[in-house]
Protein backbone atom coordinates (compact mmCIF):
# COMPACT_ATOMS: atom_id res chain seq x y z
CA UNK A 1 0.00 0.00 0.00
CA UNK A 2 1.70 3.62 -0.71
CA UNK A 3 2.11 6.38 1.74
CA UNK A 4 -1.08 8.83 1.22
CA UNK A 5 -0.54 12.46 1.02
CA UNK A 6 -3.30 14.94 2.24
CA UNK A 7 -2.87 18.67 1.94
CA UNK A 8 -5.85 21.49 2.51
CA UNK A 9 -7.31 23.47 0.00
CA UNK A 10 -5.29 26.68 0.64
CA UNK A 11 -2.36 24.64 -1.10
CA UNK A 12 -4.11 23.09 -3.71
CA UNK A 13 -2.49 25.38 -6.44
CA UNK A 14 1.27 23.78 -5.70
CA UNK A 15 -0.47 20.34 -6.78
CA UNK A 16 -2.36 21.31 -9.67
CA UNK A 17 -5.74 21.32 -8.22
CA UNK A 18 -5.62 18.08 -5.97
CA UNK A 19 -6.06 17.76 -2.24
CA UNK A 20 -5.13 13.82 -2.23
CA UNK A 21 -2.97 11.46 -3.60
CA UNK A 22 -0.49 8.84 -2.84
CA UNK A 23 3.27 7.98 -3.82
CA UNK A 24 5.76 5.11 -3.01
CA UNK A 25 9.04 6.43 -0.97
CA UNK A 26 11.06 5.16 1.61
CA UNK A 27 11.35 8.82 3.35
CA UNK A 28 9.63 11.74 3.22
CA UNK A 29 12.72 13.64 0.72
CA UNK A 30 11.98 10.53 -1.39
CA UNK A 31 8.43 11.04 -1.53
CA UNK A 32 8.32 14.88 -2.24
CA UNK A 33 11.18 13.42 -5.16
CA UNK A 34 8.00 11.76 -6.46
CA UNK A 35 5.89 14.54 -5.82
CA UNK A 36 7.85 16.84 -7.76
CA UNK A 37 7.75 14.46 -10.54
CA UNK A 38 3.85 14.55 -10.71
CA UNK A 39 3.50 17.95 -10.01
CA UNK A 40 7.09 19.94 -11.55
CA UNK A 41 7.71 22.82 -9.21
CA UNK A 42 5.98 21.27 -5.75
CA UNK A 43 9.65 20.98 -4.24
CA UNK A 44 10.77 24.11 -4.25
CA UNK A 45 7.77 25.12 -2.48
CA UNK A 46 8.24 22.69 0.15
CA UNK A 47 12.53 22.18 0.86
CA UNK A 48 15.34 24.30 0.44
CA UNK A 49 18.76 23.18 1.07
CA UNK A 50 18.24 24.09 4.67
CA UNK A 51 15.23 20.76 4.82
CA UNK A 52 11.43 21.55 5.14
CA UNK A 53 10.63 25.21 4.34
CA UNK A 54 9.43 27.58 7.13
CA UNK A 55 6.38 28.23 5.41
CA UNK A 56 4.93 24.73 5.96
CA UNK A 57 4.12 22.31 8.90
CA UNK A 58 4.77 18.89 7.36
CA UNK A 59 2.84 15.97 9.71
CA UNK A 60 3.19 11.96 9.08
CA UNK A 61 0.26 10.54 11.25
CA UNK A 62 -0.99 13.28 12.76
CA UNK A 63 2.67 14.15 14.07
CA UNK A 64 5.08 17.05 13.26
CA UNK A 65 8.37 15.67 10.96
CA UNK A 66 10.62 18.15 13.84
CA UNK A 67 9.30 14.93 16.34
CA UNK A 68 11.49 12.59 14.00
CA UNK A 69 14.39 12.75 11.82
CA UNK A 70 13.20 15.09 9.24
CA UNK A 71 12.95 14.87 5.40
CA UNK A 72 15.36 11.34 6.19
CA UNK A 73 12.45 10.44 8.65
CA UNK A 74 11.68 6.81 7.14
CA UNK A 75 7.98 5.88 5.71
CA UNK A 76 6.29 2.90 5.55
CA UNK A 77 3.10 1.81 3.34
CA UNK A 78 -0.28 2.84 4.25
CA UNK A 79 1.51 6.08 6.38
CA UNK A 80 -0.56 9.50 5.82
CA UNK A 81 1.64 12.75 5.38
CA UNK A 82 -0.17 15.80 5.52
CA UNK A 83 1.00 19.42 4.93
CA UNK A 84 -0.73 22.57 5.69
CA UNK A 85 0.80 26.21 5.71
CA UNK A 86 2.84 27.41 8.84
CA UNK A 87 0.40 29.94 10.08
CA UNK A 88 -2.32 27.22 10.20
CA UNK A 89 -0.85 25.94 13.19
CA UNK A 90 -0.72 29.36 15.17
CA UNK B 1 -22.60 26.29 22.91
CA UNK B 2 -21.68 28.05 20.02
CA UNK B 3 -20.00 31.66 20.32
CA UNK B 4 -20.03 33.73 17.79
CA UNK B 5 -19.22 37.30 18.52
CA UNK B 6 -18.59 39.43 15.79
CA UNK B 7 -16.37 41.77 17.53
CA UNK B 8 -14.01 38.32 17.94
CA UNK B 9 -11.48 37.04 15.54
CA UNK B 10 -12.58 33.28 16.38
CA UNK B 11 -15.89 31.82 17.23
CA UNK B 12 -15.22 29.79 20.13
CA UNK B 13 -17.36 26.11 21.18
CA UNK B 14 -17.06 25.86 24.93
CA UNK B 15 -19.32 24.29 27.01
CA UNK B 16 -21.49 26.59 29.27
CA UNK B 17 -19.55 26.22 32.35
CA UNK B 18 -16.84 28.41 30.68
CA UNK B 19 -18.92 31.07 31.41
CA UNK B 20 -19.29 30.79 35.63
CA UNK B 21 -15.50 30.77 35.09
CA UNK B 22 -14.76 27.28 35.13
CA UNK B 23 -11.52 26.46 32.69
CA UNK B 24 -11.60 24.25 30.38
CA UNK B 25 -7.88 22.79 30.93
CA UNK B 26 -8.37 20.59 33.75
CA UNK B 27 -7.93 16.94 34.02
CA UNK B 28 -8.84 14.08 36.70
CA UNK B 29 -11.20 17.12 38.45
CA UNK B 30 -7.54 18.66 38.62
CA UNK B 31 -6.85 22.30 36.56
CA UNK B 32 -3.76 22.23 34.97
CA UNK B 33 -0.14 23.92 35.76
CA UNK B 34 1.31 26.25 32.75
CA UNK B 35 4.17 23.54 32.92
CA UNK B 36 1.01 20.73 32.14
CA UNK B 37 -0.14 22.77 29.30
CA UNK B 38 2.93 23.43 28.02
CA UNK B 39 3.55 19.19 27.92
CA UNK B 40 0.39 18.07 27.35
CA UNK B 41 -2.01 20.48 25.56
CA UNK B 42 -2.29 20.92 21.84
CA UNK B 43 -4.94 20.75 19.21
CA UNK B 44 -5.53 19.37 15.84
CA UNK B 45 -6.09 21.51 13.04
CA UNK B 46 -8.65 21.53 10.65
CA UNK B 47 -8.39 23.45 7.50
CA UNK B 48 -11.66 24.64 5.23
CA UNK B 49 -13.97 26.78 3.99
CA UNK B 50 -15.95 29.25 6.15
CA UNK B 51 -19.41 27.70 5.38
CA UNK B 52 -18.00 23.76 5.92
CA UNK B 53 -16.26 24.81 9.13
CA UNK B 54 -19.70 26.66 10.23
CA UNK B 55 -21.14 22.99 9.43
CA UNK B 56 -19.03 21.32 11.17
CA UNK B 57 -19.30 23.23 14.32
CA UNK B 58 -22.85 22.96 14.87
CA UNK B 59 -22.35 18.98 14.54
CA UNK B 60 -19.22 19.15 17.34
CA UNK B 61 -21.23 21.46 19.52
CA UNK B 62 -22.86 18.66 21.47
CA UNK B 63 -19.70 16.83 21.75
CA UNK B 64 -18.74 20.12 23.64
CA UNK B 65 -21.55 20.17 25.90
CA UNK B 66 -21.22 16.49 26.27
CA UNK B 67 -17.22 17.61 27.48
CA UNK B 68 -15.92 15.07 25.17
CA UNK B 69 -14.03 17.62 23.90
CA UNK B 70 -12.83 20.64 25.92
CA UNK B 71 -13.16 23.46 23.69
CA UNK B 72 -13.48 24.83 19.83
CA UNK B 73 -11.89 27.40 18.13
CA UNK B 74 -11.96 28.44 14.23
CA UNK B 75 -11.53 32.00 12.34
CA UNK B 76 -14.48 34.01 10.83
CA UNK B 77 -12.30 34.79 7.90
CA UNK B 78 -9.36 33.32 6.86
CA UNK B 79 -5.76 35.18 7.79
CA UNK B 80 -5.33 36.48 4.45
CA UNK B 81 -1.74 38.52 6.24
CA UNK B 82 -0.33 35.24 7.16
CA UNK B 83 -0.47 34.07 4.47
CA UNK B 84 -3.48 31.54 4.18
CA UNK B 85 -6.62 31.77 2.43
CA UNK B 86 -8.63 28.67 4.39
CA UNK B 87 -10.47 29.78 7.67
CA UNK B 88 -8.15 27.16 10.35
CA UNK B 89 -10.56 25.30 13.04
CA UNK B 90 -8.66 24.47 16.30
CA UNK B 91 -9.59 21.39 18.17
CA UNK B 92 -8.30 21.43 21.79
CA UNK B 93 -7.06 18.40 24.07
CA UNK B 94 -4.56 16.96 26.29
CA UNK B 95 -2.03 15.26 23.95
CA UNK B 96 -3.27 11.48 26.55
CA UNK B 97 -7.03 11.95 24.57
CA UNK B 98 -6.12 13.37 21.34
CA UNK B 99 -6.29 9.66 19.67
CA UNK B 100 -9.82 9.40 20.96
CA UNK B 101 -10.40 13.16 19.41
CA UNK B 102 -9.35 12.29 16.29
CA UNK B 103 -11.64 9.34 15.75
CA UNK B 104 -14.18 11.63 16.51
CA UNK B 105 -13.09 14.52 13.77
CA UNK B 106 -12.36 11.88 11.38
CA UNK B 107 -16.06 10.06 11.62
CA UNK B 108 -17.19 13.87 10.89
CA UNK B 109 -14.71 14.35 7.28
CA UNK B 110 -11.98 15.25 8.51
CA UNK B 111 -8.75 13.65 7.00
CA UNK B 112 -5.85 15.70 7.35
CA UNK B 113 -4.51 14.62 10.26
CA UNK B 114 -2.33 17.43 12.04
CA UNK B 115 -1.55 17.81 15.44
CA UNK B 116 -0.06 20.74 16.76
CA UNK B 117 0.88 21.37 20.40
CA UNK B 118 0.51 25.06 22.29
CA UNK B 119 4.04 24.96 23.02
CA UNK B 120 4.85 24.76 19.43
CA UNK B 121 2.11 27.75 18.88
CA UNK B 122 3.38 29.71 21.79
CA UNK B 123 7.31 29.40 20.67
CA UNK B 124 5.87 31.00 16.87
CA UNK B 125 4.52 34.10 18.70
CA UNK B 126 6.95 34.73 20.94
CA UNK B 127 9.62 37.57 20.01
CA UNK B 128 11.74 36.38 16.90
CA UNK B 129 8.97 33.42 16.54
CA UNK B 130 8.03 32.73 13.00
CA UNK B 131 3.90 34.16 12.59
CA UNK B 132 4.70 36.93 15.63
CA UNK B 133 7.44 38.71 13.01
CA UNK B 134 5.33 37.83 9.62
CA UNK B 135 2.36 39.23 11.79
CA UNK B 136 4.58 42.52 12.47
CA UNK B 137 5.40 42.79 9.00
CA UNK B 138 1.68 42.03 7.67
CA UNK B 139 1.15 45.74 9.75
CA UNK B 140 2.09 49.16 8.88
CA UNK B 141 3.95 49.74 12.46
CA UNK B 142 6.11 51.79 13.54
CA UNK B 143 9.19 50.42 15.34
CA UNK B 144 7.67 51.59 18.73
CA UNK B 145 4.95 50.03 18.23
CA UNK B 146 6.61 46.77 16.56
CA UNK B 147 8.58 46.63 20.03
CA UNK B 148 5.62 47.26 22.38
CA UNK B 149 3.78 43.93 20.39
CA UNK B 150 7.06 42.13 21.03
CA UNK B 151 7.29 42.76 24.79
CA UNK B 152 3.71 42.47 25.41
CA UNK B 153 4.13 38.91 23.65
CA UNK B 154 6.79 38.07 25.57
CA UNK B 155 4.87 39.21 28.77
CA UNK B 156 1.80 37.37 27.76
CA UNK B 157 3.47 33.60 26.58
CA UNK B 158 6.94 33.95 28.16
CA UNK B 159 5.47 33.99 31.64
CA UNK B 160 4.11 30.36 31.33
CA UNK B 161 7.35 29.12 30.47
CA UNK B 162 8.94 31.45 33.66
CA UNK B 163 5.99 30.12 35.89
CA UNK B 164 5.50 26.40 34.87
CA UNK B 165 4.03 25.50 38.52
CA UNK B 166 1.32 27.96 38.64
CA UNK B 167 -2.68 27.23 36.98
CA UNK B 168 -2.36 28.04 33.57
CA UNK B 169 -5.47 31.18 32.85
CA UNK B 170 -6.49 31.57 29.77
CA UNK B 171 -6.56 34.89 28.02
CA UNK B 172 -9.05 36.59 26.35
CA UNK B 173 -9.13 36.41 22.46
Amino acid sequence: MPVKIIIPGSLKRWFYGETEFSCQGERILDCIDRLEERFPGVKGHLIDPKGYKSNVLIFLNGDNLRDFDGLETTVKDGDEISIIPLAAGG
Amino acid sequence: MIQDNPESKFIFIFHPKILIGKKYTVRNGKEMTNGEVLQYWGKWIVLGEKSWLDKLAIKLDPLVESKEIPVIKYDREPSVNLGIDECVMMVYCDRRDRDRIWQILSRFGVKLKAWVTEKETMEMWLPGGLLLERWIASKDFDEFTQNAVREDAQARMGYLFDHPDEIFVPWEQ
